[in-house]
């Protein structure tokens, strides 16, 4: 008699059905929905707290005193802290430093000035320096102002009697200063904006990258601590069982940066009505068009760089037998995984040099890295090309030798593979 | 054969239902399985049985094809490759039981349903079958993990069942349940081979086996010890001769073994052994015949000598004991020790 076809699958194929499995069991908990919609939030907190602090904390109701050694500089200066809404009184200058550090102690006043008497000197080699001691000296804003004011009752003093009072204001008023980032195409946009997109995307997949391919390792090393692999491998390959988790895990991790690239998005375009919630003005950078090309071209690491790690993390995962083992063996990854952000530098300070060349080439850091030159306006079509094909090779050369280390060691339990048994395994399986 | 709807029964799959044939699995030095071979016909329970570490379960991971043999080949179902070819048609219940702690119950068993190539809908409908056919019914939406162990071990056996395979392999199923779960598990086999279908199943208790199989194969140490029919293995044990003795008293006994009587007789008993069964020990006894002689000729002495007999019964020997006859004293009380200690085997 002769064998029986075998039966025709009339269900979806085993790698689908272990995908959905996994996918659902990831998104359909708690957490995974805490973290999606929290993770937006964190994100805009990041953007309007910042700005919150900055505006509104430490630059008002700032109580200074003045030591004045020059007889004419004490007023101006604090006339102009007052006008700011600061409380500024010039004190006697025979007043010592250490009662005023004294003060400060006492929190009567939050710090001083102590104005030379060289600072007025012709001679600026000899000029002395003001100094500000205050226990707000480390805020950005206090400084700024404090710095601002010296600086404009010192030129007013020097063309009182060059200069007629009336037009004085309008000659000591500094001018705006904008910086615009452009490579030539385009007459260029707010260089900080740009920058922090660029950043921005490398953060994102980075942790992209890192959160669900560590995943897939966690999965595999928990099918084993629970025992189903036996059943798994037995109902399907183990080519399908890697190929369905690394999708099905992929598959959350796109709907969770989906989510939350949109909401990146929004809270930019909105940054300005966001802002205004919290009463802060936006500031005069402007966000910089997000093009289609931008989004296919993080899409497209996002995904190859997923699946290229996510191979190598699934073939630590058949390897090792416990949590704690894949913590040490998964130690090379995670470096090859932080190097490129620790290139970070190399790609912004030069988005079009050799260095980001290089490291947009090799496929390790090329998905973190690739995405924020292109950003930048470093990388141009080929080499953005050239750059995908080499990781789309590494990715097929990482996916089969995940599968065939996966093959033999998803059913080890026990003690690791030495590097001799691997290279068995790879040429075994 | 046509693929068949779920009521359809499980199609005609040729004349055998496994064939293992001089199969080899090494590991390291270890011979793990050693050039064993035997036919399941289809539609039977076959019982593979052997102590722990006797590569039962090697060799029904090898027929699963969760590894691959060293040497020869093993066809199912009349000649279907282990693995994807046979997937849709084997059911495995293996010796490491797993199952994913956060799934609900009803769709773990729905999932590997589809797992070996049931569409969705079907795999719902039986899976609700099979929860109240094992008792599970009001558990159908708890995580598997908040399941006792006996319960989970009755969902893995529902997820075994599920896309309602020609073969159903079992390794060690009855091990970890209480009597009445395990006497349901008997039932649901019987079922299963009412309904036409094949079950294989390895354990190293030879009371299950010898309850519900119809065929079985004894390996140890890698090696197949003996295989068949289980009523013709234990005919053959029967004709192997032991008759058991039972006397009036114990000088009726010390007359019929004394010098001239009739158990010392050559031509008529070969050997004797005391107190086997449960016998008691000074008025009983139990022969080996010899050679050419048989039980009528010894009875037939024993009353020619007015021997003084209580009991005359030719012994047909319990799986136990044919066992522990076949496979050695010493490896069946390894099997004894190791008793319900995972199977060895890998390295």
């Amino acid at each position: 008699m002769s064998p029986p076809a075998p039966r025709a699958r009339r269900g979806a194929p085993d790698w689908l059905v272990i995908a959905r499995r996994e996918f659902l069991e990831r998104v359909r908990t708690a957490w995974f929905i805490a973290v999606t919609l929290l993770g937006p939030i964190a994100m805009v907190g990041l953007i309007v707290v910042p700005a919150v602090l900055a505006a509104t904390s430490g630059a008002d109701d700032v109580r200074v005193q003045i030591v004045d050694h020059t007889d004419r500089l004490g007023e101006p200066i604090a006339t102009g802290l007052q006008l700011q809404g600061w409380k500024a009184e010039v004190v006697p200058r025979d007043t010592t430093e250490a009662v005023l550090l004294g003060r400060i102690r006492d929190e009567a006043i939050d710090g001083f000035l102590t104005i030379p008497a060289s600072v007025l000197d012709e001679d600026p080699a000899r000029r002395g320096d003001v100094t500000y001691q205050g226990d707000n000296a480390t805020s950005q804003m206090v400084v700024m102002r404090l710095a601002g004011t010296v600086n404009a009752a010192v030129l007013t003093s020097r063309f009182v009697g060059i200069v007629p009072d009336e037009r004085l204001p309008a000659m000591i008023a500094p001018v705006g200063f904008e910086p615009r980032h452009t490579t030539g195409e385009t007459s260029g946009t707010s260089g900080t904006a740009v920058f922090l997109i660029g950043y921005a995307v490398m953060i994102v997949l980075y942790m992209a990258i890192v959160l669900y391919a560590v995943n897939v390792l966690r999965s595999v090393v928990q099918e084993k601590t629970n025992r189903v692999v036996e059943i798994m491998v037995a109902a399907a390959k183990p080519r399908a069982l890697m190929l369905g988790k690394i999708l099905g895990v992929g598959a959350v991790g796109l709907v969770q940066v989906g989510v939350w690239a949109a909401m990146g998005v929004l809270s930019m375009t909105y940054r300005a009505e966001l802002l205004g919630v919290f009463g802060v003005e936006a500031g005069a950078w402007s966000v910089p068009p997000i093009g289609l090309d931008v989004v296919a071209v993080v899409l497209a690491y996002f995904l190859l760089g997923y699946f290229f790690y996510a191979a190598l993390y699934a073939a630590i995962g058949a390897m090792v037998s416990s949590e704690q083992e894949a913590q040490q063996a998964q130690t090379p990854v995670i470096l090859l995984l932080i190097v490129p952000m620790m290139c970070m530098q190399l790609i912004t300070n030069d988005p079009r040099g050799t260095a980001a060349e290089v490291l947009t080439l090799i496929p390790f850091s090329a998905p973190i890295l690739m995405p924020m030159r292109y950003v930048l306006d470093g990388a141009t079509a080929t080499s953005v090309a050239i750059s995908l094909v080499l990781l789309a090779l590494s990715t097929w050369l990482a996916a089969w030798l995940a599968a065939r280390i996966y093959r033999v060691g998803i059913l080890m339990y026990g003690k690791r593979p030495s590097l001799r048994e691997l290279g068995r395994w790879i040429r075994y399986g | 054969m046509t693929a068949g709807g779920p009521a359809a029964g499980p199609a005609s799959t040729g004349d055998f239902a496994v064939r293992v044939a001089g199969v080899t699995k090494r590991y390291g030095n270890h011979v793990a399985v050693d050039g064993v071979s035997f036919e399941v016909p289809t539609g039977v329970i076959y019982g593979v049985l052997g102590p722990n570490g006797a590569g039962k379960s090697t060799t029904l991971r090898m027929i699963n094809d969760i590894i691959a043999p060293d040497a020869g080949e093993i066809r199912l179902l009349g000649g279907l490759r282990p693995g994807r070819e046979a997937a849709a048609h084997v059911g495995f219940l293996p010796e490491e039981r797993g199952l994913y702690p956060k799934m609900r119950v009803s769709e773990m068993i729905a999932f590997m349903g589809e797992l070996r190539g049931l569409p969705a809908r079907d795999a719902r409908t039986r899976t609700g079958a099979w929860l109240e056919r094992l008792g599970l019914g009001q558990w159908a939406r708890n995580k598997v993990q908040d399941l006792s162990k006996g319960m989970q071990q009755k969902v893995q056996f529902a997820a075994t069942m599920i896309h309602e395979p020609e073969l159903v392999i079992l390794d060690e199923p009855w091990s970890g349940l209480d009597p009445i779960n395990a006497d349901v598990l008997r039932d649901v086999v019987r079922e299963q081979k009412a309904a036409g279908r094949t079950i294989l199943f390895s354990t190293h208790l030879m009371e299950q086996a010898e309850q519900i199989c119809d065929h079985i194969c004894i390996i140890a140490r890698g090696k197949k010890v003996l295989d068949g029919r289980l009523a013709d293995v234990k005919r053959a044990a029967a004709d192997e001769g032991r008759v058991a003795l039972g006397f009036v008293d114990a000088a009726a006994r010390a007359r019929a073994e004394a010098d001239g009587g009739p158990l010392a007789d050559r031509a008529l008993v070969a050997a004797r052994h005391a107190g086997r069964g449960g016998l008691d020990a000074a008025t009983d006894v139990e022969v080996e015949l010899a050679a050419g002689a048989d039980g009528g000729r010894l009875l037939a002495a024993l009353v020619a000598a007015g021997a003084g007999l209580r009991r005359f019964e030719i012994v047909t020997p319990t799986l136990h004991q044919i066992f522990v006859d076949k496979v050695g004293v010493e490896n069946a009380s390894v099997a004894a020790r190791a008793d319900g200690a995972p199977e060895g085997g890998r390295p």
